[in-house]
């Protein structure tokens, strides 16, 4: 590992036969750890209610969940993805086929809503703000349309009162995906902010690993409608023979490990916020990346790092990025490709969306989260900046095959 | 404190802060860990199959394998099968065709499928089901569908550790699907496997699953999230260190059972019948109709005021002849490590009484 030394030639970069600058891989996964003690605390009553059918440390945190979010009712569920369908199920107008979606979202999502038998039709997003608004969506409503589907984007949030709006005056339920937003506030009707998870008639987040509350796996769903949490669990615990029960219960060394996380989360924010202070410095000066930078406005997580590659940057993102992934710096496409333009094997709607064939040209995610230091920031900064430096070299490096390796 | 229906196995508390803490050591929380491969390692050994897929539960299991298999249309399922298999192939859009069960054991009856299977129409797989800790006659239901070149899979979701004709439940079939919920006898957390030697359909499951450990790249239609993480597969590799001794421990209370309940008018244990070794993790007993007014329903409820769990067995939405009559009249017990050999005989206890009250009153058929 070259750690703290200044890259001064191209043969130094991993993809052109030098040593990896990082020796363990730099993700975007958040992969937060805490303390052991407390999730031992959290695991006890599993061994105190030995015998006894599980789900008592599931039922602790579907409390702490619903308050974290101020909303009524939590579901948890074994993972974001199935949460997700459970709820597309349990909220989609019947007899209506289609779900609308934007298309520069969650790489699964297609899928997830084929599983339910639904179709998803996908609409663009705003340029600016890279997610779904009323204006993006309302063009795409129509008379078969069975559920809004709205995600927030990876930073920031959507419109979410907008949103809203539009789903009450076409009378469509509105379900929210809000898995990159557990921590954020949004302003709703009264010119208040609320918690992100009680918008809309349910919002659905994960507890993967690598999202801001790391469950090992698992996922939840938010809403204040009693009736309509009633259903999720029924569907949930595969209690009912209905259409989309299904048993996707959380296990409780899930819950304990998603609870221990919980009571370190405005801890785990202060680091996140370190993190992107620390990128926005290192960045500043690097021509060609503009930071995607936090509402700071509203509480936010500063937990996902998103950088626009502009017309002064002089490589490609797919070249960028493997010059990056040499290097044991897991950055990632945003969202590319958008769900539209991915062949699908399932019926959904064919979609033009020239606004998110752009916009999923542009944008990479860095690395953040738990594995990464604030020297590890400045070193991926250094990475890119030399890389800009370098640009014209590298290009005509990685034109000859023989070259590269 | 009230006495539960299923295993309920779990490692003690040390151990399980020991493997945790393994975990917390690495940093490796799920997609695929060192844990996760060494739990589908260890299956592959145990069960002597190819490949064993670790997933997050049993359900998305079945979702997975009868995705992997594209089984869609009209599909054979038993009578009596458990309410994960009809769920999962609800969200695959199949349409169960129910094939009756035998009226001693409860499992799939193959011959009466074998003479009634030409006269039903546009059947696209067979799903056969190992259920209680016993068996149905699998090698005669994979000659079956063979024959009609059919699809088959099994849900065994109740059966890890039997051996049924001299043959490791696990493979057989094109694929089965083995649970490692809490209620079974291996407790992953609610994990499950896909056991299957067929490679293509290994490589479509592991794409399927998730990214992770995907393996070789095949196309799949659609995938599904349904990775184990390293806290399941850490409870999973516990569990099958302590299997002989939890087996040992239902075998025993089986046993109490046997003696509790043996003469007793009106009640049959259901014993295994096709398998050579079972993990006894389920107590199915039936209760005859030849006392008037001993019901299996009443016999629940008085068990339930004693704080003793009893499960009907449900036919779900079979209206199959055996497979309605066994709905209306069997139960299963509780059975697991939480279990003495004593509250066996308060279980055994409790059932005396009703059916000795219902004898008294004089109403033997």
């Amino acid at each position: 590992m070259n750690a703290h030394v200044k890259l001064r030639s191209l043969n130094e970069l991993a993809l052109f036969g030098g040593s990896k600058r990082f020796a363990v891989p730099k993700s975007t996964s958040n992969l937060v750890a805490p303390e052991f003690d407390l999730f031992v605390d959290y695991s006890r009553p599993i061994f105190e209610s030995a015998g006894q059918p599980p789900g008592i440390v599931t039922a602790q945190l579907e409390g702490r969940l619903a308050a974290f979010h101020e909303v009524a009712h939590c579901v948890a569920f074994c993972s974001g993805f199935w949460a997700l369908a459970t709820a597309i199920v349990a909220l989609a107008r019947p007899g209506r086929r289609e779900v609308l979606v934007p298309s520069l979202t969650y790489r699964r999502m297609a899928d997830v809503i084929a599983w339910t038998g639904l179709l998803p039709r996908f609409c663009e997003v705003d340029a600016e703000t890279l997610a779904i608004t009323a204006a993006t969506a309302a063009p795409c409503i129509n008379e078969d349309t069975a559920l809004l589907l709205a995600v927030h984007p990876i930073v920031n949030c959507c419109d979410a009162q907008g949103l809203v709006e539009l789903a009450d005056e076409a009378g469509l339920p509105l379900l929210f995906d809000g898995v990159e937003s557990v921590y954020e506030r949004c302003m709703a009707e009264n010119g208040l902010s609320r918690k992100v998870g009680a918008f809309g008639h349910a919002e659905c987040f994960s507890l993967h690993a690598s999202k801001l509350i790391n469950g090992f796996e698992g996922g939840y769903v938010t809403t204040n409608d009693s009736e309509m949490a009633r259903r999720l669990v029924l569907l949930r615990d595969g209690e009912i023979m209905l259409h989309g029960a299904i048993d996707a219960r959380l296990a409780d060394v899930h819950a304990a490990m998603a609870l221990a996380n919980l009571d370190e989360l405005d801890a785990q924010v202060a680091r996140n916020r370190a993190r992107y202070e620390r990128y926005r410095t290192a960045l500043a000066g690097v021509a060609g990346l503009r930071l995607v930078t936090f509402d700071e406005s509203q509480a936010t997580s500063y937990k996902n790092v998103v950088v626009e590659l502009t017309s002064e940057w002089p490589l490609s993102r797919v070249l960028t990025l493997e010059i990056l992934n040499a290097e044991n710096v897991l950055a990632r496409a945003y969202y590319a490709p958008p769900l539209h333009s991915k062949p699908m094997a399932y019926p959904h709607i064919p979609a033009e969306l020239p606004v998110t064939d752009r916009l999923a040209q542009r944008f990479v995610l860095l690395p953040c989260g738990d594995f990464v230091t604030l020297e590890d920031i400045d070193e991926v900064a250094e990475l890119l900046a030399f890389i800009r430096v370098q640009a014209d070299a590298i290009t005509s490096c990685s034109r000859s095959p023989g070259a590269m390796r | 404190m009230r006495l539960h229906v299923g295993q309920y196995n779990l490692p003690s508390q040390a151990r399980y802060e020991a493997a945790m803490r393994g975990i917390f050591e690495r940093r490796y929380y799920t997609n695929q860990g060192p844990l996760a491969r060494a739990f589908e390692e260890r299956l592959q050994t145990i069960l002597n199959v190819k490949h064993a897929i670790v997933v997050t539960n049993s359900t998305i299991a079945l979702m997975m394998a009868s995705e992997a298999l594209a089984i869609s249309g009209r599909v054979i399922v038993p009578a009596i099968r458990n309410a994960t298999l009809a769920q999962a192939l609800r969200w695959c859009r199949a349409d169960s065709v129910f094939a009756d069960v035998d009226v001693a054991d409860g499992q799939l009856d193959v011959d009466a499928l074998a003479a009634s299977i030409p006269s039903i129409d546009r059947v696209t797989a067979i799903i056969g089901a190992n259920m209680w800790g016993d068996a149905c006659d699998a090698a005669a239901l994979v000659a079956l569908a063979r024959a009609r070149k059919l699809p088959i899979m099994f849900d065994s979701s109740h059966a890890f550790g039997c051996v049924t004709a001299g043959r490791r439940i696990g493979t057989l079939g094109d694929a089965e699907v083995l649970s490692f919920d809490a209620a079974d006898i291996v407790n992953a957390a609610g994990g499950a496997c896909v056991a299957t030697d067929d490679e293509e359909l290994a490589a479509r499951l592991r794409n399927i699953r998730s990214s992770y450990g995907a393996g070789r790249s095949v196309a799949v239609v659609k995938t599904s999230n349904g990775r184990m993480s390293e806290a399941q597969a850490a409870l999973g590799l516990l569990s099958l260190d302590d299997y002989e001794t939890n087996r040992a421990h239902n075998r025993t209370l089986f046993d109490a059972y046997r003696r509790g309940l043996r003469a007793m008018p009106g009640i049959r244990i259901v014993e295994p019948r096709r398998v050579d070794t079972s993990n006894h993790q389920a107590l199915v007993c039936a209760v005859a109709d030849d006392i008037s007014t001993l019901s299996r329903d009443a016999l629940i409820t008085r068990l339930g005021e004693c704080q003793i769990e009893a499960v009907p067995v449900r036919p779900l939405d079979a209206n199959e002849r055996v497979g309605k009559h066994i709905g209306a009249s069997w139960m299963r017990l509780p059975l697991g490590s939480h279990v003495s050999v004593c509250d066996v005989e308060r279980v055994c206890a409790v059932i005396g009484e009703v059916v000795t009250r219902c004898c008294a009153a004089g109403d033997v058929a």
